[in-house]
């Protein structure tokens, strides 16, 4: 398939021609070597664990994939283990999602007048969503720390002895990663809540003066209204990632302690490279989760074109 | 209803006047219009009114209450904006709704009051569609119904018709005016078109750079401007205005014109200026009347048909043009020479310094 569709640009290349490549020819040139990556390292594998995931194949086993039909999903859908981490990873989703929502927003408000040092206020804020979510997940493992670590003294339990241990207890790790989730990403929610906050233009809120209203119903009649559209654009992003909260996790808890943390795109991983190797049904897996992103994911969509439209 | 009293009421942005001190008593019921070109303050003072703009000094009063410092939400005011200021996310019906849920009125209050005013601005079948949807026209009546629903003490409209198109415009001036003889509420309308402000007006307060330049009836205004700018600026086109010499009862004109002071201002001017001097002589188009034995000859500039009427582009000296009206039948070909003579009543003078119109002792 590859080879067929690269062919066309290096036949054309005739020897009068080539001095003058026509329009055609050259928005090809640009193309195709992106496509060409993009097949390579997006559609081809999507389509191969397709086929895996029919499969008993292990990457460390030294033998050919053996077709097994639906086994690895029936496995799956039976193994009450993975419903746990699903139900875990949509609990994580939903908290995580609610709190940025409300703290971004929140902070998108505050910010939403221009004052000194706004500007750079702003920016500061933007700082977390711009690490990498691994060095992040890092450098709190050394802050959660409950000898030396500065979370604990921040929040005011300052003896060692008795502070919590955030990554070490079952009952406290969830919370541990969704604290470190909602530190990274709720700047995200601000930045799309701001401009969707000053795209509100000043005239609404002059004829909302005059038709008084108090600011209370401001809030809820205009202001929520107006952002509406963006807010939601931002919880449909967050709430896919956090669905496949890997990097974070891994840097923190990878998955840990016991299985209190295992979201589910840890499973996946976990079954794909560890212990036996179980490539095959990773693959399923990995394509129920999708399904179920692209299920939600449908969702919003549809309710952000029912905001947009009224 | 209500009065509306400025008193030395200014604006200042930085240290550049957007409205210098001014009085200004708007009578319970009254149309008034704020008229000027853009920049002279007439919005500012609206919105100051509306109290969207506060005030640097002075105070503003409300039915004898002081409203200097109140909030928009406190002062019970209506205002309609140029750009509509529709609350585009909501239908026709909810925008209408909105002031009086924003005051907890009851449903079936609600419901019968924007029937009220649906039927009143014929918008009944418009009110499930957003803004958007809706053409600059029903926009504005929407707009107005918004500002009617409340019943508020006063309306104050910013340019509400500056939006629309020409053939829209005449026919919401018509509906505006209309709307006012019914309520009777007390409205400031300001506007940058001064056929508006005529048609509309019980009185206009005529502003410029800040300041104003004179409050009147329309008529008033019209035939007896205060100075040389609202001379100009109301009548389209405008006062014609001719700088002359003034001496011994006779004006002076350019191109050799001489032009004899009518008996009724011979003692006003005596009074009000010395012997000779300087002096500017103004007439309307329709104050010129064409006959042989005129006194002040020009030649056809151009002249206009303007349907019922001639416009005349009439020149002095070469150089000044003036505008003439003249009957339709007549033919004036470019080059005519021609004499005319001024009603002697619709002359007016002017003190070529101050800018300032000279009183006719008789005429008022």
């Amino acid at each position: 398939m590859l080879k067929n569709q690269a062919a066309p640009y290096p036949t054309s290349s005739q020897p009068q021609r080539r001095r003058q490549i026509s329009d055609r020819t050259l928005s090809q040139l640009f193309i195709w070597p992106t496509l060409i990556l993009l097949i390579a390292i997006n559609i081809v594998p999507l389509f191969y664990s397709l086929f895996l995931s029919f499969t008993n194949f292990s990457a460390i086993a030294n033998k050919p994939a053996e077709f097994v039909g639906f086994a690895n999903f029936t496995r799956i859908f039976n193994d009450e283990d993975i419903w746990g981490y699903f139900a875990l990873t949509g609990r994580y989703a939903l908290i995580s999602v609610g709190l940025q929502t409300v703290i971004g927003f929140g902070l998108a408000l505050l910010l939403r007048k221009k004052f000194r040092g706004s500007g750079i206020l702003t920016t500061l804020i933007l700082i977390p969503m711009m690490l990498s979510p691994v060095v992040v997940g890092l450098f709190w493992k050394l802050m959660f720390n409950p000898s030396y670590g500065i979370f604990n003294y921040l929040i005011g339990l300052t003896n060692p002895a008795t502070a919590p241990d955030w990554l070490a207890n079952s009952q406290t790790a969830l919370w541990a990663v969704i604290i470190v989730d909602v530190w990274m990403w709720s700047p995200f929610v601000m930045l799309l809540c701001l401009s969707g906050l000053s795209a509100i233009p000043d005239y609404l809120y002059e004829a909302a003066a005059i038709d008084r209203a108090s600011p209370w119903f401001q809030f809820w009649r205009i202001t929520l209204p107006q952002v509406a559209p963006l807010l939601l654009i931002a919880v449909l992003f967050r709430t896919i990632e956090a669905f496949k909260a890997f990097d974070l996790v891994m840097g923190l808890t990878g998955g840990g302690p016991g299985d209190a943390t295992q979201m589910i795109s840890v499973e996946i991983y976990s079954q794909a490279f560890l212990g036996q190797f179980r490539t095959g049904r990773a693959s399923a897996l990995a394509y129920v989760v999708l399904v179920i992103i692209i299920a939600v994911s449908n969702v919003y969509i549809r309710t952000l074109n029912k905001v947009r439209e009224g | 209803m209500a009065t509306i009293e400025l008193q030395q009421v200014e604006k200042k942005f930085g240290e550049v006047y957007a409205v210098k001190p001014m009085d200004l008593t708007i009578r319970d019921g009254e149309f008034l219009v704020l008229l000027g070109p853009s920049g002279c303050g007439k919005t500012t003072t609206l919105r100051m009114i509306s109290g969207l703009e506060a005030v640097t000094a002075g105070r503003i009063l409300l039915n004898g209450r002081d409203v200097t410092w109140a909030h928009p939400s406190d002062r019970d005011i209506a205002f309609v904006f140029q750009f509509f200021a529709l609350y585009p996310h909501l239908s026709a019906r909810q925008n209408i709704a909105f002031p009086l849920q924003a005051q907890g009125e009851s449903r079936q209050t609600i419901d019968r009051r924007i029937k009220e005013v649906s039927q009143l601005l014929r918008i009944e079948h418009l009110l499930h569609l957003r803004p958007g949807a809706l053409s600059g026209g029903d926009q504005q009546r929407v707009a107005l119904a918004r500002a009617l629903v409340r019943r508020p003490a006063a309306f104050l409209m910013d340019e509400p018709l500056g939006a629309l198109d020409a053939e829209f415009r005449e026919s919401m001036r018509a509906e505006i005016k209309r709307l006012h003889l019914d309520q009777h509420a007390t409205s400031v309308y300001v506007t940058h078109d001064q056929i508006e402000a005529m048609a509309m007006g019980d009185r206009i307060v005529v502003m410029s750079s800040a300041v104003v330049q004179q409050v009147g009836t329309p008529a008033e205004v019209y035939h007896n401007p205060r100075s040389l700018f609202v001379a100009r600026f109301i009548g389209s086109p405008g006062m014609n205005l001719i700088p002359g010499d003034y001496a011994d009862g006779m004006v002076n004109l350019p191109g050799g014109n001489c032009y004899p002071v009518p008996p009724i201002w011979q003692r006003s001017l005596h009074n009000q200026m010395a012997r000779a001097g300087r002096i500017i002589l103004g007439f309307r188009p329709e104050a010129a009347q064409i006959s042989s034995d005129g006194p002040l000859h020009a030649e056809v500039y151009a002249a206009d048909l303007h349907g019922s009427y001639n416009m005349l582009h009439l020149s002095l000296d070469g150089k000044d043009i003036l505008h003439a009206r003249a009957s339709r039948q007549e033919h004036f070909p470019i080059g005519t020479k021609l004499r005319f003579d001024l009603h002697p009543e619709w002359v007016r003078f002017f003190n070529a310094d101050t800018e300032l119109a000279y009183d006719c002792e008789v005429a008022s």
